[in-house]
């Protein structure tokens, strides 16, 4: 399966996964070049000792399904009727309708739009925002801030489900009332992808904005004096000081948001994909398919698809991370 | 007579009264900060609209926008967790306990000795588990919801809840493993050689020189996974039934069934939410190097 064969792209991600800093040349030497080490004498079999129960249980309960999913979808298994009891093997056909079916574009396009305009630039750019703005703060100032920013990220997402869909009713929701129309304009309805562009903006950049509040506090004082003394605006600081310094983190933190939202089922909840499929991102698209049409074997097929857009997400921001900064 | 040397020079950081000088900040600077407490308070609004309104009587709880200088009672806690309703959270709240910090303990047991492994590099190709581990994470969760539940119908472990312990386990093992490596990665090689050079061995090595450097990591991966099992919403609504439910399905049929009553729903929200928000608090500090998998520090 493509996804296990990942070790290609190996030395970037480990870049990537261990960052700017230098704690990892010190403390772990990089596998690819050196010799293995075995400072405290773990020796080869305890060490396998220590990772297989984990291994297999992966294996069981993500692995297999995967294997599974892989398998229904060459066939015609459905959740009812005849193809439930004997499922007949159909070869490539759920591929080949996925891929002539309008409606599988139509979640593609909504997903791209998703995870465009709520994690690459709604997330992104908000979480800089509120690190770049509360970094002249006082640190308990900004840890309040913070964590006022982070009750949107740690609620369940049934509870953020509730909370938005009272907020947004059309009849008592309170964004209704603040705006002076009772009743006003059902937002759910008339505007689904709007309002799960802004749901997930408002869910996620706690993330990102923990993460630009570290990247910021590593940018070198010294060079921010330098650009002072220069007498450099703050755009052009922002240009030529503080970008350099956070380039790596701000692609960690693409990728990390983009599979996130990519694969994120909590939109279903606030719109079920409708109405008329307006809002139906890939994952809602997998589970009306699956769960609520019954066509298994069609909804294994655009699992694995999707699974390919995934992996291949990540080998492009891996390839751009690749490239370091002169 | 006072001479002018009686007077202690007074540093440019500081006002000539001696207090610290607020640090210049321009304009600019300020209209940001000011943005982000707009932005901030957004952020929260929604919560503290849930707050306030569990904090309500119903009739209060009706009138929009809510209203501050409604009187607060408990009424709507004692509603929810009471037998009101014709039914109690309590066994939904037990079985998010028992899912939450079991699949958490066992996730610990598993991801430390793996992790430990890993990052020591016993043998060669070893990165290649680790990208394994992190792959794994890749996999769209709604296309292994199938699978997973025909498995549960064979081998009759649906609506247990030690179906979602095991799972639970199984999907926050791959993050535990990079988060545990990442805090790992802060313990010296030197130190560890230095306890071998002292004749240390295994168990020694880890009670004295590893676990006292990892153990503020160790408290945030469990943080973190006791978060993700709690929440967790879509295979435990479609994995258990009325016996095995937990807090959030309990919680999503609430809402269906008493929908109207805002100001218990609100409070039903709150109780569920209150052990994820003290564990997120909690781990504040470590949760974005857990969750970059090492990436920040």
């Amino acid at each position: 399966m493509g996804w296990a064969r990942l070790p290609a792209a190996e030395p970037a991600l480990d870049a990537v996964a261990t960052g700017a800093t230098a704690a990892p040349a010190a403390t772990m030497p990089a596998g690819r070049a050196g010799p293995a080490t075995d400072v405290v004498g773990l020796g080869r079999w305890r060490a396998l000792g220590f990772v297989t129960p984990g291994l297999v249980l992966i294996g069981v309960f993500l692995v297999f399904p995967a294997l599974w999913t892989l398998y229904i979808g060459v066939t015609d298994y459905r959740l009812t009727g005849t193809a439930a009891r004997a499922p007949q093997i159909v070869g490539l056909e759920n591929y080949r309708r996925a891929l002539t079916d309008p409606t599988f574009y139509r979640s593609m396009w909504l997903t791209l739009v998703f995870v465009l305009g709520s994690a690459v630039l709604g997330q992104n750019l908000l979480g800089f925002f509120f690190a770049y703005a509360l970094r002249p703060a006082r640190p308990a100032v900004r840890r309040l801030v913070e964590a006022l920013v982070l009750l949107a990220w740690i609620l369940p997402s049934s509870v953020v489900a509730f909370l938005w869909i009272a907020m947004l009713d059309r009849d008592g929701g309170t964004v209704n009332v603040l705006l002076g129309q009772v009743p006003g304009v059902a937002w759910l309805i008339e505007y689904p992808m709007v309002a799960i562009v802004v749901f997930n903006i408002w869910r996620g950049t706690a993330f990102s904005m923990m993460l630009y509040s570290a990247a910021l506090s590593g940018v070198p004082p010294s060079q921010l004096e330098t650009a002072r003394l220069a007498g450099a605006s703050t755009g052009q600081t922002l240009r030529d000081v503080i970008l350099p310094n956070i380039r790596r983190y701000a692609l960690t933190n693409t990728l990390l948001i983009t599979l996130w939202t990519f694969n994120d089922f909590t939109p279903f909840l606030l719109t079920a994909g409708g109405p008329n499929h307006r809002s139906e991102v890939v994952a809602a698209y997998i589970y009306n398919t699956a769960i609520v049409g019954g066509e298994m074997g069609y909804s294994g097929a655009i699992s694995l698809l999707v699974l390919l857009v995934n992996l291949l997400l990540a080998l492009v921001y891996l390839r751009v991370a690749r490239v370091r900064p002169a | 007579m006072t001479s002018i040397t009686d007077t202690a020079p007074v540093p440019a950081t500081r006002t000539a009264a001696g207090a610290p000088r607020e640090k210049r900040r321009s304009p600019s600077g300020l209209v940001l900060t000011l943005l982000a407490w707009v932005v901030g308070v957004l952020f929260v609004l929604p919560v503290l609209w849930m707050a306030l309104t569990s904090l309500h009587s119903e009739p209060a709880a009706a009138t929009n926008p809510p209203s501050i200088a409604a009187p607060p009672t408990l009424q709507g806690y004692r509603d929810f967790f009471g037998a009101g309703a014709g039914t109690t959270p309590w066994p939904s709240l037990a079985n998010s306990l028992t899912a939450s910090v079991t699949s958490t303990i066992l996730v610990l047991l598993l991801s430390i000795p793996a992790a430990y492994a890993l990052s020591i590099k016993p043998v060669r190709k070893w990165t290649d588990v680790l990208f394994f581990f992190l792959s794994t994470k890749m996999l769209p969760v709604v296309a292994g919801l199938l699978p997973i539940y025909l498995f549960a119908q064979s081998v009759g472990l649906l609506d247990n809840i030690w179906l979602l312990v095991l799972f639970y386990t199984s999907m926050n093992l791959p993050i535990a493993v990079w988060m545990m490596r990442s805090f790992l990665a802060e313990v010296p090689v030197e130190m560890l050689e230095a306890a071998s050079m002292d004749g240390a061995g295994l168990t020694r090595t880890l009670q004295s020189v590893v676990a006292p450097v990892v153990m503020p990591g160790i408290a945030a991966t469990s943080l973190i996974c006791f978060i993700f099992s709690w929440n967790e919403l879509l295979f435990a609504r479609v994995l258990t039934g009325t016996v095995a439910q937990t807090a959030p399905v309990y919680l999503t049929g609430f809402v269906t069934s008493q929908g109207l009553f805002l100001a218990k729903v609100c409070a039903a929200a709150v109780a569920v939410s209150l052990p994820v928000l003290i564990a997120g608090f909690a781990a504040q500090d470590k949760l974005v190097q857990g969750l970059s998998l090492g990436a920040v520090k």
